[in-house]
């Protein structure tokens, strides 16, 4: 028996598939954002909030990521935007092969603004770089206060966190100050988003944050 | 998971071997993974592969960071990017976020003759 060093990071392919779909995006001026979160928290639910409000003003295409069904596109797909499912076949990411493969079935210089929509889990999606301009999470009233700190990096890797589901707020056990509190430890730089996709409470604030987003971008 | 084996299996080709029997991996304390998933994945997917019956071993790193402001390096063991010393934001992760094979330890049963390339 012999041993080998290898010192391989295993992420490294991943890295290179990313850069490439971020030229190309930068190429052909498409502004994306990646949406994680645990599954039920929303990320669906805010798509079909935000996309009428947005899509007289960009032209929108999503990406869905799941591990199976197309339910998701079936319902996004039903506001008249284009949609392409990934299924992920019991990946519990979004990879940047699995991106780059749809990219390559876009017509990009007819998109603005691409969401992808990852698949529901608060660990693995965060090490997988899509190649996107911004990460977005969102953490949902119900999930409990506890949990930036039991998940770091997904809060560590996101510019943007939407506290969703705050109707449920008089319901629940969660403090609110103290969940952005620990987010803000793992991230001094968060931005940070309280919304009800049920009432539509504070929707306005994600869109006014999509489109300064968007401007600041393109200036880049 | 696949990346891995691939990983492995390519390190393991270029040396000659035909069996793996330790897979040696450092895992960062803030990596996003998780180990026991990761060791069922391995289970599961090394069958009929150089790795099967070999053995998947974890090194955790801690997280240790540098303060960008005044320069103190530190291990932080409570996930808040502060300084410790001057209370800045503006932190760098030096270690602890590895998902890395390391080393990998193979049998040389069948190719005793080329011991040479192996060290």
């Amino acid at each position: 028996m012999h041993e080998v060093h290898v010192g391989e990071d295993l992420r490294e392919r991943n890295r290179e598939i990313a850069g490439e779909n971020r030229e190309l995006l930068r190429k052909h001026g498409v502004v994306s954002l990646n949406l994680m979160s645990a599954p039920g928290a929303g990320k669906t639910s805010l798509l079909l909030r935000t996309i009428p409000l947005l899509k007289e003003k960009f032209r929108i295409c999503v990406i869905e990521g799941d591990i199976q069904t197309r339910r998701d596109a079936e319902r996004v797909g039903a506001l008249g935007i284009r949609v392409y499912q990934i299924q992920t076949g019991g990946v519990c990411h979004l990879d940047a092969a699995m991106v780059h493969t749809v990219l390559h079935q876009l017509d990009l210089d007819s998109i603005d603004l691409l969401f992808i929509e990852n698949v529901g889990n608060l660990v693995c999606p965060a090490e997988f770089d899509l190649g996107e301009d911004s990460r977005v999470m969102l953490l949902s009233v119900s999930e409990g206060d506890d949990k930036p700190k039991k998940y770091p990096l997904m809060f560590l890797e996101s510019r943007l966190l939407i506290l969703n589901k705050l109707d449920l707020l008089p319901h629940v056990e969660f403090d609110a100050d103290k969940a952005k509190a620990e987010a803000r430890d793992l991230n001094p730089y968060i931005e940070i988003l309280e919304i009800s996709c049920k009432t539509g409470e504070g929707i306005q604030n994600w869109i006014t944050w999509i489109e300064n987003f968007y401007k600041n971008r393109e200036v880049s | 998971m696949s990346n891995l084996l691939e990983t492995v299996e390519r390190a393991a080709s270029k040396e000659g071997a035909e069996t793996i029997r330790v897979i040696h991996l450092r895992i960062g304390e803030m990596a996003g993974v998780n180990i026991d998933a990761l060791s069922f994945a391995f289970d599961v997917l090394s069958k009929g592969t150089m790795v099967e019956g070999g053995k998947l071993e974890f090194e955790r790193v801690p997280l240790c960071v540098r303060c960008q402001e005044c320069g103190l390096d530190s291990q932080m063991n409570d996930f808040i990017f502060r300084c410790d010393r001057c209370g800045s934001p503006d932190i760098e992760i030096l270690s602890g976020r590895e998902i890395e094979v390391d080393y990998i330890i193979l049998d040389d049963e069948c190719d005793s003759g080329q011991e040479k390339s192996a060290y």
